[in-house]
């Protein structure tokens, strides 16, 4: 049993140009201040498909998070602002309806900004535990993939 | 790289930026927008100035004058053009730097860049030739020291000296000719920014409604504080004058006054024109020929990935092999940016980008979830 035992399962999506987390990131990818959130990389946030947020939850984390850069920054213009919207459900394709959309949440923070992403990770843990698993209710995303700005 | 210290110094800026504006009105992720803002102003404030501008020699300065003291908010619309000009210019700056210092400025995005730097050129252009059709004093002076300049150019210096300066006398068409520059160059900028757009999917030219309030309040503010003034009638004054010169636009009248030899004065100019067209070929190549591909077995046709390629990358073609399905994505290898924004489209996994693919992703998922449930 370690000291994570009681943590909540995190698994986060990130975007290579957002958060610099090149010192904050143990060998096996997780968060040297928190081993329960596991990082894993992708060149642009737009390229996460919805599918792969589910395929997390499905699997077994109790929560999933998208990070890319500010909305107006995207190095490829439009990466973050797609997945947003897709996070929303106004673009296609749109994350399915059955999934417990409060486990999901998106960032957009900069390079500079590992703290913030800090901060709020912890939030989403705090909120992930009190939140009851059998009552699935879908709640909106809005709230939580507006939460940087 | 140095660049990477300049996408450091932009970011911390935003930063900043974004406490004060918030995210959502923060100016710089408007960079392209702002330009596009003065450009309208400028039209506006301009077709009023046109209305009544006479280019000929004994008309032009009362003309203005006209203009300045007879005409209901005539001086505020002056004052406009001349603020609003030097704004275009500042914020195509910015926007210049920040595409170069945050590093999207070369290979998928040569087209926008090379254009870019036509379309500096032309801006500076036209203020330049704006500053001259005032033709108080100052002006004239101006006009005597600018066609100087082209004079020392090689080659074409004489034949342009002539062209501005019959018989190197000013005449009425010297004023004709610098009006009808003033007028036909935006012209040209307009081709340019098309150019400009011609490879970014959905430019975004519109920044939102507060910001363009508040710079149009500073405008306003700007133009109340110090409206424009009109110098001395050249068909009378005396020839010596001072002259303010607004560098923005004015700096190679300026450097020849300070004792620059006209030829420095050009090599500067051409030099920065050249450098600036180069430094997009200096950076080293980094896609090295990466670009996403289709598996044609998979892709339906759905044209998801065409409508959110941000870089123009991908087209639609009819397909005649035993599938079903009638379209197919093709991507060009020359555009794409290999952003992977198709594979978060593409809900077929009929699409991937070399550097990431989506299989790998979802795998790493499962086994980190499996390693530690466990
Ligand atoms: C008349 C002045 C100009 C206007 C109105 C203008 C406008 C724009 C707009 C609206 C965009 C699209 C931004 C976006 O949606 O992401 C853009 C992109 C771009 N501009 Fe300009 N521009 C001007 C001058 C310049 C200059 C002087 C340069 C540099 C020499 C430049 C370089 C670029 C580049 C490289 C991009 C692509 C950026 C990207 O793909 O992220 N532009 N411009
Ligand atoms: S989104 Fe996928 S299936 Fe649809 S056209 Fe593009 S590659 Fe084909
Ligand atoms: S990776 Fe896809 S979306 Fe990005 S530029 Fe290439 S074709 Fe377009």
């Amino acid at each position: 049993m370690t000291s994570t035992e009681n943590k909540e399962k995190i698994i986060g999506l990130v975007c290579e140009r957002s958060v610099e987390l090149k010192d904050q990131l143990d060998e096996k990818g997780c968060l040297k201040d928190d081993p329960n959130v596991q990082i894993i990389k992708v060149p642009c946030s737009g390229m996460i498909q919805p599918i792969m947020l589910e395929t997390a939850l499905k699997n077994g984390a109790d929560g999933t998070f998208a990070c890319g850069c500010r909305i107006g920054d995207c190095h490829y213009r439009e990466g973050n602002k797609f997945l947003r919207e897709r996070l929303l459900g106004t673009r296609m394709p749109k994350i399915k309806p059955s999934t417990d959309q409060r486990r999901i949440q998106a960032y957009w923070l900069s390079v500079l900004e590992y703290e913030k992403l800090q901060e709020m990770v912890g939030d989403f843990q705090e909120y992930l535990k009190t939140i009851d698993s059998s009552d699935a209710a879908t709640g909106s995303a809005s709230q939580a993939v507006e939460a940087s700005s | 790289m140095y660049t990477e210290r300049l996408q450091t110094f932009t970011l911390w800026i935003e930063k900043g930026l974004n406490k004060v504006f918030s995210q959502k009105y923060n100016p710089f992720y408007y960079h392209g927008a702002l330009p596009n803002f003065f450009i309208w102003t400028l039209f506006i404030s301009g077709l009023l100035l046109f209305a009544y501008y006479v280019p000929t020699m004994t008309k032009a300065y009362p003309s203005v004058k006209y203009i300045t003291e007879q005409i209901p908010f005539g001086n505020a619309f002056r004052s406009i053009h001349r603020y609003a000009a030097d704004g275009m210019m500042i914020f195509v700056l910015l926007h210049m730097l920040r595409v170069w210092f945050t590093d999207r400025y070369r290979e998928y995005r040569i087209i926008p860049w090379l254009t870019g730097v036509i379309l500096l050129t032309i801006t500076f252009l036209v203020g330049l030739t704006g500053y001259l059709l005032i033709w108080d004093q100052e002006a004239v002076n101006l006009t005597s020291m600018t066609v100087n300049l082209l004079g020392a150019l090689p080659l074409v210096g004489a034949g342009l000296a002539e062209f501005f300066m019959p018989g190197g006398k000013m005449v009425d068409f010297t004023l004709t000719r610098l009006l009808f520059l003033h007028l036909a160059i935006p012209g040209l900028l307009m081709f340019f920014l098309w150019m400009h757009y011609l490879r970014i999917t959905r430019p975004v030219t519109d920044a939102p409604a507060p910001l363009y309030l508040l710079l149009l309040g500073g405008l306003f503010m700007i133009c109340g504080f110090f409206p424009v003034e009109l110098g001395a009638d050249p068909n009378r004054a005396a020839f010596s004058q001072s002259i303010s010169f607004d560098l923005l636009y004015m700096w190679p009248q300026w450097l020849a006054v300070k004792g620059w030899d006209a030829g420095w004065v050009w090599a500067l100019t051409l030099g920065v024109i050249v450098a600036l067209l180069w430094l997009p070929y200096l950076h080293k190549k980094t896609l090295r020929g990466q670009f996403a591909h289709v598996k044609f077995e998979n892709c339906t046709g759905c044209s998801l990935c065409y409508h959110d390629c941000p870089y123009e990358a991908i087209e639609m073609v009819d397909r005649d092999d035993d599938t079903r399905f009638k379209r197919l994505a093709v991507v060009d290898a020359g555009r794409c940016s290999n952003c992977g924004l198709c594979v978060g489209a593409c809900a077929f996994k009929a699409i991937e980008i070399p550097r990431r693919e989506s299989a790998d992703v979802l795998e790493e998922i499962k086994v980190a979830l499996a390693t530690t449930s466990s």
